[in-house]
């Protein structure tokens, strides 16, 4: 049965509150309109809620913008004030690990957390938080250099994304930042799990906040007509997109009538093609690319069932977003989303029978369907980012508390 | 005062995981090897412990008695899992002081399929019980202790001279849960009601450390009785209360024991089994214009039929049964049948909150009630095919 949502790691309802407002500088990577992947939506939701608590955040980016503003954020990245220069963004997208440490890739990151670690004009400042791997040495050597603690928020590891063949250089500055940071937060169980094991992070200061999603006013329309199976996503190994096609493969013949819909880029691009035209389904199989916010929206309005069938995934916020749009989701067991959702179906991620058979049964029972999508919309969004938000905050206190500023 | 200790023994036949993917392919919509290693598990904890415990109450006690019902699915299982179960029961019975009862052979929602299910399933489940126990019931329970006016007239064509139903004050109207009823529009019909406070201590609250009046011994508990108003008091429960639904190590087999000696130190107080507390004098009518039964706190079919997902797959089964009917294969009948089992349609019940969820959880065996009906929905699916291949009904899709 469904995993208890509040476990010991999570933080309890009694959440802890500062005294005063709180000036953070968040390292970041994204921000809105420009993302490739779910840490963006992370840093603008969190922000966003961060500032209507009263709190004042500098956001560090490596990129120059454009920034969608938000009250009480302010952005720096290397080479100005917002909106001065125009300069080339020296950075491939993000989590591309594609280079070595003598690139240009490399230098710029190295780059970046000089920046960080040297950040001018920084005073006021309460505790340093800093997301996954390329700004952590920075962060750190800024905390320690302003003598605040380092909060650092974990949203997937090396081991994950490369399917268990780490860059040693990436993981060196996750371990780093772990050691570093006053406190950790994990975005589920199954990662704390990992920092902890492979990580060796000390065990009372890795919390678990998980992601959240915003309500959004489109609800699932339902055609019986016009059947859509969708997958949104990066087109990585870890996405597991090639189980999502060979299970269309084995659902195609009995419904003539259904549209695999991908969306998303990556690197995996031209190999699921041509695995598509191997299993001899092209015409029912369509790659859309990047989409936006709005089209991926209009997408969840339109479609029956979504499937994320990701070999790893840490938390999976797009089935949680589906989740949310009313549409009936099938999620792999392993996915951090599976520990808040009852309302799913949980497959093995190798199980490509499995997958397909539950795709059958939601395109084949209406009744099914809309009673998955309506318990999924209700457990996606029974709880939001203002929970979220006041769950940082309350291990930024922690922080504080821990005295531990490096 | 009389005591109806009434015990019902019953296991259906779980679904296997059949996919959608399956259809078409021959497999059994049943786990037979599933089905039998957790009749052996319960067999081991619940039904040789207590049946060995009843007895010998019934060897020491010449005053004890008591009533069974055992279901068709349940004895097939037992005669593959564990024989040695049915010896037990067949030994119990031919003391002449445990009666059996009829009921479907299926555990089935029958009672709402059109007919002739209901008799055909209730036929069957006397014949088992002539053929393996040389016993003739009187006495009726309806799955889950469905209860209604019109299944008191179904029990008065069938010749039956009683009926169980709850005793619940929905039904009573101030009337005594403890007195003595016949069905208003079957007056030949007794009924014997379930005392649900007295019941449910035991069947619900005995193991829970939480309840004022824990732990309970047999001696307050028969001082309960003795101290209750009325004529009958009717002790309702599952026979897997006895080392199943709570464990042995909560004490509840030596209170199974303890409790003939307890009730024999109370005066005018004795026991019954529901063919002796069915004689007596003539009683007040009562009528029950819905079906209700002994489940969840509403006391109605809820627990089965409550949501989209239960009725959707219950209307599903009774429009395959009109091919099944048709398709006249004893083979095919006997797995729609099995579909019919209420069991199935419970795992389907979903509830955020509240103390039937737990309830409801305890006795599934699926990650889901979605993943429930998925896997129902496919098996009927798949029968349904069938049916229509032997009809020759050209298959769409």
């Amino acid at each position: 049965m469904p995993v208890p949502r509040a476990g010991r790691d999570v933080p309890s309802r009694r959440l802890l509150v500062p005294t005063r407002p709180l000036h953070i500088v968040m390292v970041g990577w994204e921000w809105p309109p420009s993302h490739t992947g779910g840490l963006g939506v992370h840093s603008f939701e969190l922000c966003k809620e961060l500032t209507k608590l009263g709190h004042r955040i500098t956001f560090l980016t490596p990129f120059p913008g454009p920034f969608t503003p938000v009250p009480g954020v302010t952005f720096r990245y290397p080479g100005g004030p917002v909106g001065e220069t125009q300069t080339v963004s020296p950075f491939p997208p993000a989590y591309w690990t594609g280079d070595t440490p003598d690139s240009p890739f490399w230098n710029a990151t190295d780059g970046y957390n000089t920046w960080v670690a040297e950040l001018s004009e920084a005073e006021g400042v309460d505790v340093v938080h800093v997301h996954d791997w390329f700004g952590t040495d920075g962060a750190a050597a800024l905390a320690h250099r302003l003598r605040c603690p380092l909060v650092m928020t974990v949203h997937s590891t090396e081991y994950d994304r490369s399917l268990g063949h780490p860059w040693q250089h990436i993981l060196e500055r996750e371990e780093r930042g772990i050691a570093a940071a006053a406190r950790v937060i994990a975005v589920s169980r199954h990662l704390r799990h990992q920092l902890i094991e492979r990580y060796h992070g000390d065990p009372r200061k890795v919390r678990v906040i998980y992601n959240a999603v915003r309500p959004s006013e489109r609800l699932a329309q339902i055609d019986p007509h016009r059947r859509v199976v969708l997958f949104v996503g990066r087109l990585a190994a870890m996405k597991g997109v090639d189980t999502f096609l060979r299970a269309a493969g084995r659902v195609v013949p009995q419904f003539p009538d259904v549209l695999f819909v991908i969306a998303g880029e990556g690197s995996e691009y031209s190999r699921l093609l041509h695995l598509t035209a191997a299993l001899g389904i092209g015409d029912q199989v369509m790659f859309l690319g990047k989409v936006s916010d709005e089209e991926r929206e209009i997408l969840l309005a339109g479609s029956s069932v979504f499937v994320l069938p990701s070999v790893v995934e840490p938390f999976g916020i797009a089935a949680l977003e589906a989740m949310a749009a009313g549409v009936p989701v099938i999620i792999s067991k392993t996915s951090g989303v599976a520990e808040i959702t009852s309302g799913a179906f949980r497959v093995d991620f190798w199980d490509v029978d499995e997958f397909a058979s539950r795709i059958a049964e939601l395109l084949e029972y209406p009744t099914l369907r809309k009673a998955m999508g309506e318990q999924g919309r209700w457990e996606a969004l029974r709880e939001g980012w203002p929970e979220r938000a006041r769950e940082t905050v309350s291990v930024y206190v922690e922080s504080l508390r821990a005295g531990d500023s490096r | 005062m009389k005591i109806v200790l009434y015990l019902h023994m019953h296991q259906p036949w779980r679904l296997a995981r059949f996919r959608y993917l399956d259809l078409g392919s021959g497999r059994s919509y049943f786990d037979l090897e599933r089905n039998l290693t957790i009749f052996r598990g319960i067999a081991e904890r619940c039904y040789r412990p207590a049946l060995d415990r009843l007895a010998q109450a019934l060897e020491e006690h010449s005053e004890f008695r008591f009533s069974l019902s055992i279901t068709g699915t349940f004895l097939e299982q037992a005669r593959l899992a564990a024989p040695d179960v049915l010896d037990r029961l067949r030994a119990l019975h031919s003391t002449g002081r445990v009666a059996l009862l009829a009921e479907t052979y299926y555990h089935s929602l029958s009672f709402l399929v059109p007919a002739p299910e209901l008799h055909d399933e209730v036929q069957m489940h006397r014949e088992m019980l002539r053929k393996e126990f040389g016993a003739t019931p009187k006495v009726l329970r309806m799955t889950e202790l469905a209860y209604s006016d019109d299944l008191a007239r179904f029990a008065e064509r069938e010749r039956f001279n009683g009926m169980l139903a709850e005793g619940w004050e929905g039904i009573l109207r101030g009337g005594s849960p403890t007195a003595r009823y016949c069905a208003a529009p079957a007056p030949t019909v007794m009924l014997l009601l379930r005392h649900y406070p007295l019941s449910d201590d035991v069947g619900f609250r005995f193991s829970s450390t939480g309840w004022n009046e824990f732990p309970l011994t047999a001696e307050k508990y028969a001082g309960w009785i003795a101290s209750t108003p009325g004529e009958l008091v009717g002790l309702f429960m599952d026979f897997e209360t006895f080392g199943e639904h709570h464990a042995a190590r909560t004490g509840i087999l030596e209170f199974l024991s303890a409790l003939p000696r307890a009730v024999r130190t109370h005066p005018g107080v004795d026991w019954a089994t529901v063919d002796e507390a069915i004689q007596g004098p003539p009683r007040e009518p009562l009528s029950v214009p819905y079906t209700m039964s002994w489940a969840d706190q509403n006391r109605d079919l809820g627990a089965w039929l409550g949501n989209d997902l239960q009725r959707s797959a219950f209307e599903a089964a009774k429009k395959v049964g009109l091919a099944v009917r048709q398709a006249n294969d004893p083979e095919i009948l006997m797995d729609w049948r099995k579909l019919l089992t209420s069991d199935h349609f419970y795992y389907m019940y979903v509830s955020g909150h509240g103390a039937d969820q737990g309830v409801h959880e305890y006795f599934s065996s699926y990650d889901s009630p979605y993943d429930a009906y998925a896997n129902y929905m496919n098996a009927l699916t798949d029968l349904r095919r069938r049916a229509h291949e032997r009809l020759g009904v050209p298959i769409l899709k």
